[in-house]
């Protein structure tokens, strides 16, 4: 990998090109992470294993062993090097440089078409694109504010960026002439994403990053067109340590979680205070349900960070889920002073009054945080589960239909796109969409559990892909327990007393083992008392219809019978007791 | 007076008409023309009568002087100013008799002289006989003879190819059809140094040819590399800037459909030469298929107060009312416009489209019935006839009219887009299919938004014929152009559904019902979808 004295060389430079030309969150993104590099002791230069200035555990953890692997990671495996990508100097000559700053400064005041006009007819690089970057903000102001000022009835509207075509028609002649830079092919990228032509945005942003891999924005478009892992391996590449940024990310995105953990340890060795890396590696926890980590990991995010935003919604995802209510409404009041209108804090503070059980409070900041920005995609799901709370199924819909608008990965919205039209009928829809979901997160058990419940409901009634679905499901460590019971009852139904026996053993061992009792817990043991007397095992029978006895309902007559009946065919020995638990 | 004396007064009179000062001008010419009786001074008066206003004392002139009348030139201007006073007949009498045939060839044999006796004209103005047969054309368009005016102005181009006029005329009225314009360029004969002439007259009449080939010859003319080089100083004055033929070229790309760069360039012209009136009507109509009522607005006020009594000022102003979908008032506006200047064409066509606008077929079919007769030579009142047939589903009807503006205009892909949608219609989806490909292939720039619905129509007529593979590839390609159309995506959904792919054809039945989400198509054919999916499903379990 390249040494830290280049990345911290690369970056500067980059910091500077990226806030020349407007794009702030990329430049941001590179600030951040140039001071995400380690600073370099006197006394011991490259490698400072033993050195850890921040005492987290955690951390610390992570650290050490990603230090430990610097010397073998530092160039990738396989021999791949680095391509060294001069830094590309600014074209300064042929501008009109005063119009620049003019345009510049009324891009920063957000005067955009003044900016884009104080540029007119100049031709320079830079100018050209400040002049058509201007230009597509202008467009999608107006268009944001069209969308609020015709807004349908369920918020949806048609207005488009009318600026795009302006925009494409003169970039594609650019880069017809090949006299385009690299930002250029990033705003051209993203013109022909909105347009809608995703494979040839993909191509154009591929050759925006192989000149210039320092814009993170450019690189982020890139994850959110990669839907696919083969498409991920086709992208033809430089090599260059963004790159493992961008794979890091898409392999998060992708749900390929041990690899997305092997390139951000990779990273560490570099950008080892780089919060960035530590939120992303807290969301990859996140995701693989291992929630305790990454709770740790984002408490020392904050601790070093206070007033940062990025990823904090995913940290109160954590919490909600964990119901650490005095945690969140912590986290819900600093984000609320340090800036409520931010889509984040709004979610945030959605999220606490979710918990809360105040779920039009919720909908209300979740609809907030949509307003201030349209694709944030978790706060359209987490809104759709508010609705399904509220009972108000339609809003639910459209909510999760505008997730999957967004991101058509997102298994949730999927999910409860089937769980909502489960719950009006609609059972071929509901077998759609949980199939959707399923496809996209396979190891969740809920999903297959669901879907079986679609198979086997009334208008479909095949029996036997509802038989395989809770197999699959039991197979994922299906937490409610509902597959076992499922699959045991079912197989009941179908008369193989055998296949069901072996499932309510196995879901009566499951209950034993979690200490939890209840119908299904009756239902088995009562299952299995009559089928093991049924095959002659009557020792076993025995035990289960004694078991039975402590319940309370018709059950425990029937076992009582059972109990006779044994005590009938076999030795009269139990029939004492019988007596004596008789009420 | 004394031979001096004349002589300078003479030079006087030019120099007052030059100043136009008339007044002057008409006293010294009188005194001049009684002093010596000579025709030309007599001509000099009654031209300077003729400028100064005083149409009849001119004709009073020049008729006192029979013998005078012998002279084609003296004829001319008595019939100029008889078209100055509206008296046709007696223009066309003024003129004499004359025949002419279809090609604008003049068969007269008292002209034979003529043509001799401008034989020795020199080459600074021209041919007189053209400029005869220029008043003969208008006095025939004026008294409503249209044909035989068709007929005189190709004769005024045929007798000298300098006489702009004519030309201008023939093709700003649609008086020719494509066919016939290019028949008439070529029998023309230019002379060796007028070839940037000839140049510029292809330019006018060709507004559906391939960008590439017009491009070029735009490139030729602007470069002056067609011949007209001039070879002292003033070379610097290059055609870059001849607004003229910037105002050919947002002819062409409107005609095109590529109204944003149409719109660009007559803006770019407008700056320089703010009131082309060639150059303001293509800003116009570019606004209105831009929708930019705005600027119509603006342009259609300074139109109005400066040239109130130009057709073009009152159609501006009913474009902009045509713009904010106010039809009625737009179409006064344009009945304003045709009132004016009968032979204005878009004023014509657009109180049409104001009818059609309005859904209120039987006028418009009466309008553009109307507007097919007035110009004879455009396509487009025959194209929009049959397209408000196809809407009453007057199929056969339809395609006769479309057939006939394939006829007087082989180029525009929007007839072979209609042509096809037609048999579609007609359940003929081979046919359909070639004529959308013939569409296609009349594109004289490459795709645009515009032709998206031809793509799809193209698709469907390929989903009909069961070419599902080509099918998908023309509704991608749609898909390419446009995400928003709710026909490609349901076409598109229908044609894998008909290939038992569910899952694409479920996803795109969504994207369809994204877009409309009470498309009752697609809601049946997803819920059947739906179904058949879930029946089949096995994939991944």
């Amino acid at each position: 990998m390249a040494s830290k004295e280049s990345c911290r060389n690369e970056l500067r430079h980059a910091v500077k090109q990226l806030s020349d030309r407007g794009l702030h969150s990329a430049s941001k993104w590179a600030a951040e992470l140039l001071v995400g590099i380690e600073p370099d002791t006197p006394s011991s230069r490259p490698r400072t294993s033993g050195v850890t200035p921040l005492s987290s555990t955690l951390r610390h953890r992570f650290r050490a062993i990603a230090a430990a692997e610097s010397p073998a990671t530092a160039t990738p495996p396989a021999g791949v090097s680095y391509v060294s990508t001069p830094i590309p100097s600014d074209d300064t000559d042929n501008d009109d440089y005063d119009s620049y700053l003019l345009a510049k400064s009324c891009f920063d005041c957000r005067e955009y078409r003044r900016a884009s006009h104080a540029l007119r007819g100049q031709t320079g690089k830079r100018a050209v694109f400040l002049r058509c970057y201007a230009l597509y903000m202008a467009g999608e102001k107006r268009k944001e504010e069209e969308t609020i000022e015709l807004e349908g009835p369920l918020g949806k509207s048609d207005s488009v960026n009318t600026e795009l075509a302006t925009i494409e028609r003169e970039l594609s002649s650019l880069h017809r002439n090949r006299s385009i830079d690299s930002f250029g092919l990033y705003l051209y990228g993203i013109v022909l994403r909105d347009k809608g032509c995703g494979s040839q945005a993909l191509s154009v942003l591929v050759e925006s990053v192989n000149s210039y891999p320092w814009n993170w924005s450019a690189w982020t478009e890139l994850t959110s067109l990669c839907t696919t892992l083969d498409m991920l391996r086709t992208l033809n590449l430089k090599n260059h340590w963004m790159k493992d940024f961008f794979l890091a990310s898409a392999f998060l995105e992708l749900k390929m979680h041990e690899e997305a953990l092997e390139t951000y340890k990779r990273l560490l060795t570099i950008f080892r205070l780089s919060d960035y890396i530590q939120a992303q590696v807290a969301t990859v926890h996140y995701n693989m349900r291992e929630l305790d980590e990454a709770e740790l990991i984002f408490e020392e995010l904050l601790r070093t960070d206070p007033y940062r935003m990025e990823s904090m919604d995913t940290y109160s995802n954590i919490l909600y889920a964990k119901e650490s209510f005095s945690t969140l409404s912590f986290l819900a009041h600093r984000v609320f002073l340090t800036d409520k209108y931010r889509p984040e804090s709004c979610c945030i503070i959605a999220n606490y009054y979710s918990l809360k059980g105040q779920h039009e409070k919720s909908v209300l900041y979740f609809r907030r945080a949509l307003k201030l920005n349209r694709k944030y995609l978790s706060a359209w799901t987490l809104m759709g589960h508010e609705y399904v709370e509220m009972k108000n199924t339609p809003a639910a819909i459209d909510a999760y239909r505008r997730a999957i608008e967004i991101n058509p990965r997102d298994y949730r919205a999927w999910y409860g796109l089937g769980q909502m039209y489960e719950m009006m009928g609609m059972i071929f829809y509901a077998l759609y969409y949980y199939s959707k979901s399923a496809a996209l997160q396979p190891n969740d058990a809920r999903l297959w559990n669901a879907m079986a419940h679609c198979y086997e409901s009334a208008p479909l009634g095949r029996i036997e892909e509802a038989i395989r679905c809770y197999k699959r499901s039991a197979d994922c460590n299906d937490a409610e327990g509902i597959a076992l019971h499922e699959l045991a009852r079912l197989y009941g139904e179908l008369g193989q007393a055998d296949q069901a026996a072996v499932y309510y053993k196995k879901d009566l061992d499951r209950m034993d083992a979690e200490e939890r009792q209840g119908p299904n817990y009756v239902e088995a043991m009562f299952f299995l008392a009559k089928y093991c007397k049924s095959v002659g095992r009557y020792d076993e029978a025995e035990h289960y219809a004694t078991r039975l006895l402590d319940s309370t309902g018709p059950e425990k007559e029937t076992a009582k019978s059972i109990l006779r009946g044994l005590r009938a065919s076999n030795s009269g020995f139990a029939s004492m007791e019988i007596d004596h638990f008789a009420p | 007076m004394r031979e001096e004396e004349v002589e300078r007064l003479r030079a006087i009179v030019r120099d007052c008409i030059g100043r136009h000062e008339y007044a002057s001008a008409t006293f010294y010419a009188g005194r001049v023309a009684l002093a010596t009786a000579d025709p030309l001074d007599i001509y000099m008066e009654a031209q300077a009568l003729l400028l100064a206003g005083h149409h009849r004392r001119a004709l009073h002139l020049l008729t006192s002087s029979p013998p005078l009348l012998r002279d084609p030139r003296f004829r001319c201007l008595a019939a100029k100013c008889l078209e100055e006073l509206k008296e046709w007949h007696d223009c066309l009498t003024m003129l004499g008799e004359a025949k002419v045939d279809d090609d604008g060839n003049v068969i007269s044999h008292k002209d034979a002289n003529m043509m001799n006796l401008d034989k020795q004209s020199d080459d600074h103005e021209i041919n007189i006989l053209s400029a005869i047969c220029l008043l003969r054309a208008k006095a025939y368009q004026a008294l409503d003879n249209r044909d035989i005016a068709k007929q005189w102005f190709k004769a005024a181009v045929k007798a000298d190819p300098m006489c702009y006029e004519a030309m201008e005329c023939l093709v700003d009225n649609y008086m020719l059809t494509c066919e016939e314009e290019k028949r008439l360029l070529s029998s023309l004969n230019f002379r060796k140094e007028d070839q940037w002439l000839y140049a510029h007259y292809s330019c006018m009449i060709s507004k559906h040819e391939k960008s590439s080939v017009l491009e070029a010859k735009f490139r030729d003319l602007e470069e002056g590399t067609s011949g007209l080089s001039f070879s002292n100083s003033s070379s610097n004055k290059s055609p870059k800037y001849n607004a003229d033929l910037m105002a050919c070229k947002a002819e062409y790309y409107y005609q095109c459909g590529e109204y944003q760069k149409c719109f660009d360039l007559t803006s770019a012209i407008l700056e320089k030469d703010a009131f082309h009136l060639k150059c303001v009507l293509y800003y116009l109509v570019a606004s209105v298929e831009l929708n930019r009522p705005n600027d119509i607005y603006v342009m259609a006020d300074s139109l109005v107060k400066n040239y109130p009594n130009k057709a073009v000022s009152w159609f501006a102003v009913g474009c902009y009312y045509y713009c904010i979908k106010k039809y009625s008032q737009a179409r006064q506006h344009f009945s304003k416009a045709t009132s004016i200047e009968g032979t204005y064409a878009p004023a014509w066509i657009a109180t049409c489209n104001t009818y059609a606008a309005q859904q209120e077929n039987d006028h418009a079919l009466t309008a553009y019935r109307t507007t097919a007769r007035l110009f004879p030579g455009c396509h487009l009142p025959m194209l929009y006839i049959g397209m408000e047939s196809m809407r009453t589903r007057n199929f056969k009807l339809a395609e006769q009219y479309l057939l006939e503006a394939k006829k007087k205009c082989p180029y525009d892909p929007l007839v072979y887009n209609e042509l096809g949608v037609v048999a579609y219609h007609m359940k003929d989806y081979e046919k359909a299919a070639e004529w959308l490909e013939l569409a296609l292939d009349n594109l004289a720039f490459p795709l645009s938004e515009l032709w998206e619905p031809t793509l799809v129509n193209l698709a469907h007529s390929l989903r009909k014929l069961k070419k599902y593979h080509k099918a998908i590839i023309y509704y991608e390609k749609a898909l390419a152009l446009s995400t928003r159309s709710l026909s490609a995506f349901a076409g598109l959904a229908y044609t894998y559904h008909l290939m038992d792919k569910y899952d694409e054809a479920i996803t795109y039945y969504h994207q369809a019902l994204w877009l409309k989400p009470d498309d009752q198509f697609c809601t049946d054919m997803l819920n059947l979808a739906i179904e058949d999916d879930a029946q089949t499903r096995k994939d991944f379990l």
